[in-house]
């Protein structure tokens, strides 16, 4: 463990997220707001901490970081991060209390979308500027961008590449990492301003469109709007951000291949024709239960169903609907695609499609042994074979991912919410979807949490957000033994 | 024709054998001196003692006035040496290669480019699965032959007791004029080019032609076509074995496939998509009917050891599967096998005598195929204008005792041909000879070109 290389890099990135305040500030002075002052003090108490962060620790002549390193950087890096993001929210007054501001920040930087506020609306433009621009920034990866952009991180890029990147394998498009980083960063902007450009040329105000395209592509789910998305009411609307939704929750490495070689790509990627399938499935059957219940026209049981689906099983955590008062088989659907998730590589939470995939084929190779029990086989996907380190880590991943979704779910309840409110709070937020059931639905917020839960609930989305041993690795007394 | 073999092994023996029993002039270079001595006694070849890859055996061999080469050792890389040697010797010799690395197949301009210049690569393992697919192609069939590209298929029956066209003469197959045409008659030892006062006998092995579209027409009568093939059992995951499951993969049949090496196994895992790997000894009875071998369809036996393939076929049969092929190398075992009821026989070296013997007559005639027993040879060949068989009714040509033209090529159309049928030039034929016409046989189709 090098700690002082761990601290600059942590001193270099509190500055990075101090300067990029200037946004939010820009929309403050824009719109004269009155808490101008106190984003201008949170930028200097960000930018003064990382400077002196950077020079505090001792320079280090040694390059190459180890895995450890890359380990500790990344989750420092993101309770950090969290921890800076929250000064504009408490400064301003907008959020008093600590841990409403940093479970607001933290749902923010790990693209959960889970709010605290009960009347968005009330909140300065500028400050739901920074709400939006945090989401963007933790969807593709701070640690990512930070890859990309600073070349001193070559050497070590790796490390921190696999300890950030959402996959159980690492697809590097480029022999230097930093490119890698470079490529995927450029897609994701590409496509973040193509969401934009769409959403204008639909009649919605730049602010509100930026705001979205911002919490779309990271799969987030924040809104501008205290109905979220149904606020506009505009099938034009739904139907872009579905689209955009969808491109979120596909492997990125996809998205620049297709850009590169400009052919059908997507549908020779079994993990993709597999996603697409089921959330056409999904789509079916929550539109035939919506349409035999409560809506009395298949279309709009479609818009409503389709939106949802989507968004709930890209985990962004949009609505255009309140889908705690849909019927039951609906929510069940709901709950199963926020375990689900998107694609590996992808912006999007949840288990994960390839791993899904994995695990099924896993299962059924274990039946067919009994049948042939002298067969020799291999796990492929696509045509490739899985090697079993992979497996392994997979099976651990969603064991560990259950499990603390059960303890999380225990305490959550201990505390005095209801079952259904209780656990799917926690999968939100553990899958970093954002709106769960019940008391936390899309209508309510989780500012009725108590405190306790509060803090799990954000133990939570940074695990979901970092795949979980990059941040259970740093709890082992093993870790720190030199 | 002068033609110099490398390499006395059995590939280089029965391809020697051949061409001197069909009067060419043909030299063998052989570096065993106790092959040698078997060669010169037994055969009308000139043998040298030598390395293949020796300029100066080659040298000696008159390589700068040969009009052939054909590098048939065991080892690819002293075969493709010999060539290159060649090459450089005299510019303009036919190099004829046996390589049997599918890595070099892979690479396709190694051989044609500038480098090596190889004519024909004769890769063994390939026509081996080639043949394989050929016969599960056509289920119930003892040989497939494939003549222009498929669309024209030479197939091999046994009749068996009860059959219908037992007993029949060949005249009273009325219906079938001009679709099916009865080419060669295998019967015990003998094969014999049939007339139509001649008589179909149980037991024996009828070559027939057809076009492959009209194939099942034949099924009622000479029983085959029986059951369609599902399932497939490859014992022998060796070079050919892992050749034909890649190619059995791309199917719908359901394929197994049992090695014993594990490795082998895995490696194979990895790359099939649905053929079932099967680590265990082909020979374990247990193990077959674990798999379910009585309800396979189709066993293939290909392990490197043929008495042991013997024994997996014998084993296999016994316990149900319903025909069996298997892998045998040494030529002189084959007439043994049938004796104790294997159904079909594939032979890396057979494989690539026929493939050699093919590319060798090139030319005028197109493409050869052995029948089984070697007595007999399907020819493909072009009717040239000015050879004697030309514009004439079939009936009128004086073709060789012991020769039938099977079928006719013109462009697109394929014609089974009866006594009125008229070869135009440019045809190609299809034709069916015993061994001892075929020089006549080629001399009437290309007579009058030999003046020039």
């Amino acid at each position: 463990m090098h700690a002082s290389r761990i601290l600059r890099f942590m001193g270099t990135l509190i500055f990075f997220l101090g300067t990029s305040m200037i946004l939010p500030l820009m929309v403050a002075l824009w719109y004269r707001e009155a808490g101008t002052r106190s984003i201008v003090y949170s930028i200097l108490i960000a930018c003064a901490a990382g400077v002196v962060l950077y020079f505090a620790a001792k320079r280090d002549e040694e390059k190459s970081l180890s895995h450890r390193d890359g380990v500790a950087i990344v989750t420092f890096g993101w309770v950090a991060a969290g921890l800076v993001s929250a000064l504009p929210f408490m400064l301003s007054g907008a959020i008093p209390h600590f841990t409403d501001a940093y479970f607001e920040s933290m749902s923010g930087f790990t693209t959960t979308g889970a709010s605290i506020l009960a009347n968005i609306e009330a909140v300065p433009r500028s400050l739901l500027m920074w709400r939006s621009l945090i989401q963007w920034l933790g969807g593709m990866g701070i640690i990512v961008l930070s890859i990309a952009i600073l070349p001193f991180l070559g050497v070590g890029g790796m490390q921190l590449y696999k300890a950030e990147v959402p996959s159980p394998v690492v697809d590097k498009l480029k022999p230097r990492i930093s490119d890698t980083a470079k490529v995927l960063w450029k897609v994701y902007i590409l496509l973040t301003l193509m969401e934009i450009f769409l959403l204008i040329a639909g009649g919605m105000p730049l602010y509100d469109a930026v705001c979205h395209a911002f919490c779309t592509m990271p799969t987030g789910g924040f809104s501008t709007k205290n109905a979220s998305l149904a606020h506009f009411n505009s099938p034009y609307f739904d139907t872009v951000v579905i689209v955009f939704m969808l491109l979120a929750s596909v492997n990125f490495s996809l998205h620049y291949k297709f850009i590169k070689s400009n052919t059908g790509i997507f549908h020779r990627d079994p993990e993709c024709r597999f996603f697409l399938v089921l959330v056409a499935f999904f789509i079916l059957a929550v539109t035939i239960n919506l349409y035999l219940t409560i809506y009395p026209s298949i279309g709009k049981a479609f818009r409503y169903a389709a939106f949802q689906v989507v968004s709930i099983i890209s985990t962004t955590g949009f609505a255009t609907a309140d889908f705690d008062r849909w019927p039951g088989f609906s929510q069940i659907v709901l709950v199963l695609c926020m375990f689900l998730g998107g694609m590996a590589g992808s912006t999007a939470g949840g288990i994960k499609t390839m791993r899904i995939i994995l695990l099924g084929k896993q299962a059924y190779l274990e039946i067919f042994r009994i049948i042939h029990p002298h067969a020799v086989t291999s796990l492929k996907l696509g045509g490739k074979p899985v090697p079993q380190e992979v497996m392994s880590g997979i099976w651990g991943f969603t064991l560990l991912y259950l499990s603390i979704f059960v303890v999380s779910a225990l305490i959550i309840s201990a505390l005095g919410l209801d079952a259904m409110s209780a656990f799917t709070a926690v999968a939100a937020c553990v899958f970093n979807v954002g709106p769960g059931l019940g008391a936390v639905g899309p209508a309510q917020n989780f500012l009725a949490v108590p405190f306790l839960g509060k803090w799990v609930l954000i133990f939570c989305m940074l695990v979901g957000r970092l795949e979980i041993y990059t941040v259970l690795v740093l709890m082992m007394p093993e870790f720190w033994r030199k | 024709m002068k033609i110099i073999i490398v390499g006395a092994g059995e590939v280089g023996f029965h391809i020697a054998q051949k061409l001197s029993e069909e009067n060419q002039e043909v030299f063998l270079i052989e570096k065993d001196a106790e092959k040698i001595k078997r060669i010169t006694e037994e055969l009308d070849v000139q043998a040298i003692l030598g390395s293949g890859t020796s300029p100066v055996m080659l040298k000696t061999a008159g390589i700068k006035d040969a009009d052939m080469l054909v590098a048939a050792t065991d080892s690819d890389e002293v075969n493709l040496i010999a060539c290159l040697l060649a090459r450089h010797l005299n510019h303009y010799i036919l190099k004829v290669a046996r390589v049997r690395n599918p890595e070099y197949m892979k690479e396709t301009d190694l051989f044609s480019g500038d480098l090596l210049a190889v004519d024909q690569i004769i890769n063994p393992a390939s026509v081996m699965v080639e043949t394989i697919l050929n016969l599960i192609s056509v289920p119930g069939a003892a040989d497939v032959i494939n003549f222009v590209g498929g669309r024209v298929k030479l197939i091999g029956i046994v009749v068996k007791p009860g059959s219908p066209a037992a007993g029949r003469q060949l005249l009273s197959f009325r219906d079938m004029e001009g679709k099916i045409l009865v080419g060669a008659i295998v019967r015990g030892d003998q094969v014999f080019i049939p007339h139509g006062e001649d008589t179909i006998q149980a037991n024996d092995l009828v070559y027939l032609v057809a076009r492959t579209d009209e194939i099942p027409l034949g099924k009622d009568v000479f029983g085959y076509q029986e059951k369609e093939i599902r399932r497939v059992m490859i014992v022998g995951a060796g070079m050919t074995g892992s050749a034909l499951a890649a190619a059995l993969d791309q199917t719908k049949l359901h394929v197994k496939i049992i090695d014993k090496d594990p490795q082998r196994c895995a490696i194979l895992a990895d790359t099939l998509e649905r053929v079932i790997v099967i680590n265990g000894d082909g020979t374990d009875r247990n193990l077959l009917q674990e798999e379910n071998i009585a309800d396979t369809d189709f066993m293939v036996s290909i392990t490197g050891d043929e008495e042991s393939n013997v024994i997996i076929s014998l084993l296999g049969k016994g316990l149900g599967a319903r025909k069996c092929i298997t892998r045998i190398n040494k030529l002189s075992y084959i007439p043994l096998v049938s004796a104790i009821g294997i159904d079909t026989v594939v032979s890396s070296r057979l494989s690539a005598i026929r493939a050699i013997l093919q590319y060798i007559r090139k030319g005028k005639v197109i493409s050869v195929a052995p029948l089984k027993g070697e007595h007999a040879e399907a020819i493909e060949a072009e009717a040239l204008e000015t050879s004697d068989v030309v514009n004439l009714p079939l009936a009128e040509v004086k073709f060789p005792k012991g020769a039938i033209v099977g079928a006719v090529v013109r462009g697109e159309e394929i014609i089974i041909p009866r006594g009125d049928t008229v070869i135009l030039p440019k045809d190609r034929l299809i034709i069916f000879a015993l061994q001892n016409v075929v020089p006549k046989l080629e001399k009437l189709l290309t007579v009058k070109l030999d003046f020039f």
